[in-house]
């Protein structure tokens, strides 16, 4: 199978470049000029390396690769004009698993990306499906969209963070300490009621019946969980 | 367990105590989390609830939870206890206290299925910026007198925000400040700008130099003419930033001499347009003969900056060019009918660095073009302005004082 490439850049003359320097390699190469584009086309082709330039109008770089961390490890290689510490620091924070500064060297380009897509090999693809279902219960990860029984649900940021914590990990109990950390941060470690609330919300929004849930469901003492899918 | 008291209508000395300990918290608010848990702590022995939620206004369209404490009955029941949302919602439509009594079921055996909710407007400067939501667990009913008493909760916490408002917009402030400051500092916002043309030259180059390929002949081509095209892209910005800060230290020296102003824009448009394959010119001489006392090369510099930004910024418009004079002043005017530029953006469009932020084009640029253009019309006693309708377009005026105008020189008259 022939590896495919990604590669996202506002500029068309970066996209040429990097198409230039990789055909010849024998990978297949997938362009992109925008940010959610790609972020859709990780979803729809799901390629084995992302190049993915920080500096685009709209959603740009940084934003981009942590969309595409929702529902996906794709390898991803920041390619950023700026080298100071703060952005790789920044890029590799989000989820990326390498950077390039601008300029760089043909040989460079393709030296990173081979290292990556080898440490990729190594450590397997985990890949997941773009499209989530639970019951009555769907979530699409690339754009970040929720429904239930095929109409939308409109939930903020918050809730729908929160959602994606139990929708990455069916079956497992996470605790409220976890979902406070990962959801509002550290300092929301203690912050119970909030989590309480944004639960209480989400089950208003998406179940059947909130009193007696079937997506998030409360286990006494230990947390919340999602119920693994019947089938 | 709820500690019962007996309210009177007037503050007994535990109430005012509190009042007071509340005063104090606001008034020496660091942080708000910490402010709201001792509010809290202070207001419970004098005002009964099991509940308090605060809704923040997110946008403008919904109301979030941002503080909540259960410290009453049924702590145990954790995300299944009342938030008072349908209150908070209440309150977000109407601006106004709003008292409300729920009854789920039979509440004889359980209390907690008869709640009731007081909820409250956090109104700031007359704006509302969320609510306060009080839930009692089956009874007592809030009385005007408790409600009383969460107006005062109200209005701190409502101070309490206001007064995080005023600090985050002082750091705000304090960032668009550090912003300015970076502006001046010519290496850190050109640095973007160098990069990218010396990135494409480094990258074509080296993938020309690639010894594992032979490119044929017509990528060859396309990689050289890259290339060069960013070498010269890259000499433009070097001469564009040398300009723009002698223009600014005022050492650009100008060579003056007799203009015709009318033949000087006959021969922009024709350059322009051999210059740029798409860009269509419109000459409108409504007078000819005009004469200034100008430096041609730094005039040559306007019209081509004028001109390319057209092509850029209103890529596919056909661009016109007018020439008038009135009196002693010969009044030029360059033309587009593109997407126009937003009035608060078109007032910094001459200042040094300044670029309007665009979320749709990715046009590169400086900011240094009409900071340049400005200079120099000021330097032959001109003036240069914008005028700009969005969706419509935009004219860039100039006016250059006339040292001569020869023959039959009115605008009316017939050439």
């Amino acid at each position: 199978m022939t590896t495919s490439i990604l590669v996202v850049d506002d500029e068309p003359r970066y996209v040429r470049l990097m198409e230039a320097n990789l055909l010849p390699e024998g990978y297949q190469v997938l362009k992109a000029y925008e940010g959610q584009k790609a972020v859709e086309l990780v979803a729809e082709k799901q390629p084995d390396l992302v190049l993915l330039d920080v500096m685009m109008p709209g959603l740009d770089g940084f934003q981009a690769c942590e969309r595409i961390r929702e529902f996906s490890q794709v390898p991803i290689i920041m390619v950023t004009a700026k080298g100071e510490e703060q952005d790789r620091v920044k890029g590799l924070d989000r989820g990326a698993d390498d950077y390039v500064v601008k300029p760089f060297s043909a040989t460079e380009l393709l030296a990173r990306v081979r290292a990556v897509l080898r440490r990729a090999q190594v450590s397997g693809s985990a890949f997941q499906q773009a499209i989530f279902n639970h019951s009555n219960l769907k979530i699409d990860f690339a754009r970040a969209e929720v429904f239930k029984d095929d109409r939308m649900v409109f939930l903020s940021a918050t809730e729908y963070r929160l959602l994606l914590q139990f929708a990455h990990s069916p079956g497992r109990i996470l605790s409220s300490e976890d979902l406070l950390m990962n959801v509002w941060g550290p300092e929301y470690k203690d912050d119970k009621e909030i989590l309480w609330v944004s639960i209480s919300r989400l089950r208003q929004k998406l179940e059947d019946d909130p009193r007696n849930p079937k997506h998030i469901v409360t286990r006494s003492g230990m947390g919340y969980t999602m119920p693994p899918n019947e089938e | 367990m709820i500690e019962e008291t007996t309210e009177s209508a007037s503050l007994n000395s535990q109430e005012l105590e509190a009042m007071y300990a509340i005063s104090r918290v606001v008034a020496q608010s660091t942080e708000l989390d910490t402010s709201l848990n001792e509010i809290i702590n202070f207001a419970r022995p004098v005002f009964i609830f099991d509940n308090v939620v605060m809704y923040l206004l997110e946008g403008s369209e919904s109301l979030e939870p941002s503080y909540a404490r259960a410290i009453g009955r049924g702590r145990s029941s954790e995300a299944d206890l009342a938030w008072g949302e349908k209150t908070a919602h209440e309150i977000f439509r109407t601006e106004q206290i709003v008292v409300r009594k729920e009854v789920k079921g039979d509440f004889s055996k359980d209390r907690m299925r008869l709640r009731y909710f007081l909820g409250l407007p956090l109104m700031v400067v007359g704006r509302l910026m969320g609510a306060l939501v009080f839930v009692r667990y089956g009874g007592p009913p809030f009385t005007p007198d408790h409600t009383q008493l969460a107006e005062f909760i109200t209005t701190h916490v409502a101070q309490l925000l206001e007064h995080q408002q005023l600090v985050k917009r002082l750091s705000n402030l304090e960032a668009e400040r550090r912003l300015e400051r970076l502006q001046d500092d010519f290496v850190a916002t050109i640095s973007h700008e160098l990069r990218t043309p010396l990135g494409f030259i480094k990258g074509y180059a080296t993938t020309l130099l690639r010894d594992d390929i032979s490119w044929d002949e017509e990528t060859r081509k396309e990689f050289l003419t890259i290339i060069d095209e960013e070498t010269d892209r890259l000499k433009e910005l070097i001469d564009n930033l040398l300009d723009s800060s002698r223009l600014q230290s005022g050492t650009l020296r100008m060579e003056f001499q007799p203009v015709r102003l009318d033949t000087m824009l006959r021969d922009m448009a024709l350059r322009a347009g051999s210059f740029h394959e798409n860009l269509t010119i419109e000459l409108n001489m409504e007078t000819t003969g005009v004469q200034v006392n100008a430096d041609p090369t730094r005039m040559a510099q306007v019209f081509d900056n004028l001109l390319s930004n057209a092509t850029k910024y209103a890529p596919g418009s056909k661009v016109s060019i007018t020439l008038k004079a009135a009196g002693e002043t010969a009044h030029m005017e360059v033309s587009d009918n593109g997407p126009g530029i937003a009035s608060d953006h078109l007032k910094n469009i001459f200042n040094r660095f300044y670029r309007v932020p665009n979320e749709k084009t990715s046009v590169r640029g400086t900011g240094l073009g009409l900071f340049i253009c400005r200079r120099i019309i000021n330097g032959h006693y001109g003036d240069i302005w914008a005028e700009s309708e969005e969706g419509k377009g935009t004219t860039f005026h100039i006016t250059l004082p006339c040292e001569y105008v020869d023959g039959s020189l009115s605008d009316n008259q017939p050439m």
